[in-house]
């Protein structure tokens, strides 16, 4: 017989609660009522009365074991959800936050970061801002009165970036082309501080989220940041997704066109299209402007690569129907010279294909990229050009006088700094130094300056997460030496994007002395991961535990091996980009045991491709011997100077196999 | 059940003969028979359901049909103001939702709309006068 315990989530703040009969919700599961199989039904009636929708949401039964005087979910997941994240012992699960402490200051109110190359809103743009905000808390009022039913407040939270985690709710804010201020990643702090527990995580897709929001406080959240002209808008929901690009755009030396100027425009026509915020699924927008793709344009719904056609007018090659999730496909190219004027109105005819014909019938076949299989993709583009050549001529034009309009809100940055020679002599007297150099920094246009990487994947640390001291820290040396200008990175690292070369032996001091001078960039402990079980409702398996496992085995040896990319998923879903890593992990439950299964050779840049499966999935413990032996196999073949995919490429999967079904 | 217009205003139900419309219909094989129709319903069956919105922009931008299009079905008031920026003019509120609600949603500050619609506006503007001027 099946012993039972009724939980659900409550609405409020978010947090995991254990229903204990007479006594309603308790916040920890030991004080739960338990119920064996016949009791559990009438339990479950009482556990829900008629007005519980407004309380509490998710309610239903798991399966328990008593342990003394403990009740232990069976579920691995349910076992989280009672206790707090696995890798955060310090985080234990249940009600943390005192919503009445008085807040300090905003960090905006004192310093707006002038220089700073993001995109300056004015009072027009701060007031959508400030109105959206509104209409979500009107939205959650409205929720907790029960005018709003759940499956309807649902899609408009999730527009509004708030998920409901294992934990509390998430609420993911959207770092439009990955480019911050000092001012806007302090007011990230700040909201860190003040309304989570002390720290926020940075995903694949250029956000960043917050993993302890209470409900009743994300209104207050979201006002915070759009002082700072920061927002959630459609960083989730099925809806045109935050335009993301590459973290070294307008500072990268193999720049064609810089992206972030059309990035914006996008940002802006999506942000409240009329026709295209109840998509048949979530649509992610990537664009790039470089000859090396950083931004993984052709793994995503539209993929955009800017660049200039022979008259030397900027042009835009417009890919569609890559993605990765359960059925990854690299995207199908639709035209290679799109106009500049065009650009909207184009991407209106492949929404408006998409929004009539993708499926609504199959979550998992509802992605344009199974519409274009199941249509074949020249049905698609005949009908993407009819739908386009039926546009009227005067909708959407971007003309030039509206390009111009929102580029003139962009600072144009001034390189007056030279090399005098000062990091040649630092490089010449500090080893440590200069191995991070070489890891950790990227060619500038301008010869006086240089773009260095932070990475967020210290020894021990969880991909991506960055506590509130050191966003301020990071800030500061902004300030100090980047033109008080952050980048984030779809690899979860940060850029300070213009640092003069005579600055950066005193800019690295000042990253060692904040602990963030980790020299591991492209390495394998710069690993890709999404939270995973610890955290996400979704995950089938963790994530972070195993990525940890895997960057102490290779700790001495990461530099040998060189660059290598390895990405972490714990469930189909990808957000780690598992698919696209030379060395993807995807977590999977088999039997209550977490298992990860292994797949090579992918890629996410302009050879994009789709790693195979080397093999049946392997438990947690052996991970770090299978990947060990595959990158054996790769040492010993490797040519001089040649990377893991590269020789992965040159040799095929039959060696890695090898070496991995002998050490499973 | 309640019917508002584009102001959220109740109007008195309407007894011309109206052209239903499925989300999965046709657009050409629609506009066929639009002729026939000052009336047209374009049905949702639930609010998160959004080909609506495309069909509805299609009739009217694609095919010109200016007669009344109205939205039935499940729709939020919080979808106010797409409905009506894709060319909607009526609405048969739904069961859970009165009419009320619409009305509010229109309140200055609520809906803001689409973010680059003040820059698009002026373009075109800008655009037609050059026609005009040539």
């Amino acid at each position: 017989m099946s012993l039972h315990v009724i939980t659900a989530n409550r609405l409020h703040d978010g947090v995991s609660v254990w229903f204990a009969g007479a006594r309603g919700w308790a916040e920890h599961v030991d004080a739960a009522a338990t119920y064996d199989d016949a009791a559990l039904e009438t339990a479950l009636a009482a556990a829900q009365p008629a007005d519980v929708a407004a309380h509490v949401v998710d309610v239903r039964a798991v399966p328990v074991t008593r342990e003394g005087a403990h009740l232990v979910p069976v579920a691995h997941r349910e076992q989280i959800r009672a206790r707090g994240p696995s890798v955060r012992a310090d985080l234990p699960a249940g009600p943390w936050r005192d919503g009445a402490a008085p807040l300090p200051p905003l960090p905006s109110a004192s310093s707006t970061s002038p220089h700073a190359g993001i995109y300056r809103y004015d009072e027009y743009d701060r007031d959508f801002l400030r109105q959206r905000a509104r209409e979500f808390g009107d939205q959650v009022a409205r929720r907790r009165v029960g005018a709003l039913s759940e499956d309807e407040f649902k899609p408009l939270r999730l527009m509004n970036g708030v998920y409901l985690q294992l934990h509390a709710y998430m609420l993911r804010i959207a770092i439009p082309y990955g480019v911050l201020s000092a001012t806007q990643l302090r007011q990230f702090a700040y909201v860190a501080r003040h309304f989570d527990r002390g720290y926020g995580h940075f995903t694949t897709r250029q956000n960043i989220q917050f993993n302890w929001l209470r409900l009743e406080d994300v209104p207050a959240a979201l006002a915070v940041l759009a002082e700072a002209d920061l927002h959630g808008i459609q960083t989730s929901g099925n809806c045109i997704r935050n335009v993301t690009t590459d973290e070294y755009a307008g500072a990268a030396a193999d720049e064609i066109i810089d992206p972030r100027l059309y990035a914006e425009i996008m940002r802006q026509w999506s942000t409240d299209h009329p026709e295209f915020t109840y998509l048949p699924r979530k649509f992610k927008i990537a664009i790039t402007g470089a000859a090396h793709d950083r931004a993984a344009v052709r793994v995503h719904d539209i993929g955009i690569e800017a660049h200039r056609n022979a008259a030397g007018e900027p042009v835009f090659r417009i890919f569609a129907g890559g993605g990765l999730g359960r059925t990854p496909y690299v995207a199908i190219k639709l035209r290679d010279e799109v106009p500049v004027a065009e650009l909207l109105r184009y991407n209106e005819a492949i929404l408006r294909t998409y929004n009539a014909l993708g499926r609504r019938d199959n979550l998992f076949k509802s992605r344009i990229k199974i519409l274009i299989r199941e249509m074949k993709p020249e049905a698609f583009i005949q009908m993407v050009e009819d739908e386009y050549a039926a546009l009227p001529p005067d909708y959407c034009v971007l003309t030039p006088d509206l390009v111009e309009e929102v580029a003139a809100r962009f600072v144009v940055p001034e390189f007056p700094r030279q090399d005098t020679g000062a990091l040649a002599k630092a490089l010449a007297g500090d080893a440590d130094f200069a191995a991070w150099v070489e890891r950790n920094t990227n060619p500038h246009r301008a010869p006086g300056y240089i773009s260095v990487a932070i990475s967020l994947k210290p020894a021990g640390g969880i991909p991506g997460d960055a506590s509130a001291d050191e966003m301020d820290a990071v800030a500061d040396l902004a300030d100090q030496y980047s033109l008080g200008e952050i980048r984030v990175s779809h690899v979860q690292n940060l850029v300070l994007p213009h640092v003069a070369k005579d600055d950066l032996y005193a800019l690295y001091q000042g990253l060692k002395r904040a602990g963030l001078a980790t020299a591991n960039l492209g390495l394998v402990s710069d690993l890709i991961s999404c939270p995973g079980m610890d955290y996400c409702a979704l995950a089938s398996a963790r994530s972070i535990p195993v990525g940890q496992r895997l960057a102490e085995r290779f700790a001495g040896r990461e530099r040998e091996i060189g660059t290598l990319h390895v990405n972490i998923s714990g469930c189909i879903n990808a957000c780690g980009h598992h698919h696209v890593g030379h060395i993807g992990l995807l977590g999977a439950d088999k039997n209550g045991e977490e298992v990860y299964q292994i797949t090579l050779g992918g890629a996410a840049d302009e050879k994009a491709a789709i790693g195979s499966i080397v093999g049946p999935a392997v438990s947690t413990e052996k991970v770090p011997d299978a990947i060990e032996a595959i990158v054996n196999a790769y040492i010993a073949r490797r040519e001089p100077g040649e990377r893991f995919i590269d020789t992965y490429r040159r040799l095929g999967a039959a060696p890695f196999k090898e070496a991995f079904n002998a050490a499973r | 059940m309640p019917l508002v217009n584009t102001k959220g205003e109740l109007i008195a139900e309407t007894t011309i003969p109206a052209l239903r419309v499925a989300p999965d219909a046709k657009p050409d094989a629609v506009a066929a028979q639009l002729g026939a129709y000052a009336l047209v319903e374009i049905e949702f069956p639930k609010f998160r359901d959004g080909r609506g919105f495309t069909l509805a922009r299609t009739l009217r931008e694609r095919y010109g049909y200016a007669g009344d299009l109205r939205a039935v079905g499940h729709f939020l008031p919080d979808q106010f103001r797409a409905l009506i920026g894709c060319g909607f003019t009526s609405f048969l509120t739904p069961p859970e939702h009165d009419a009320a609600q619409y009305a509010a949603a229109l309140r200055p500050g609520r809906q803001p709309g689409q973010l680059l619609r003040r820059s698009l506006n002026r373009a075109r503007e800008a655009q037609l006068e050059q026609q005009a001027a040539a």
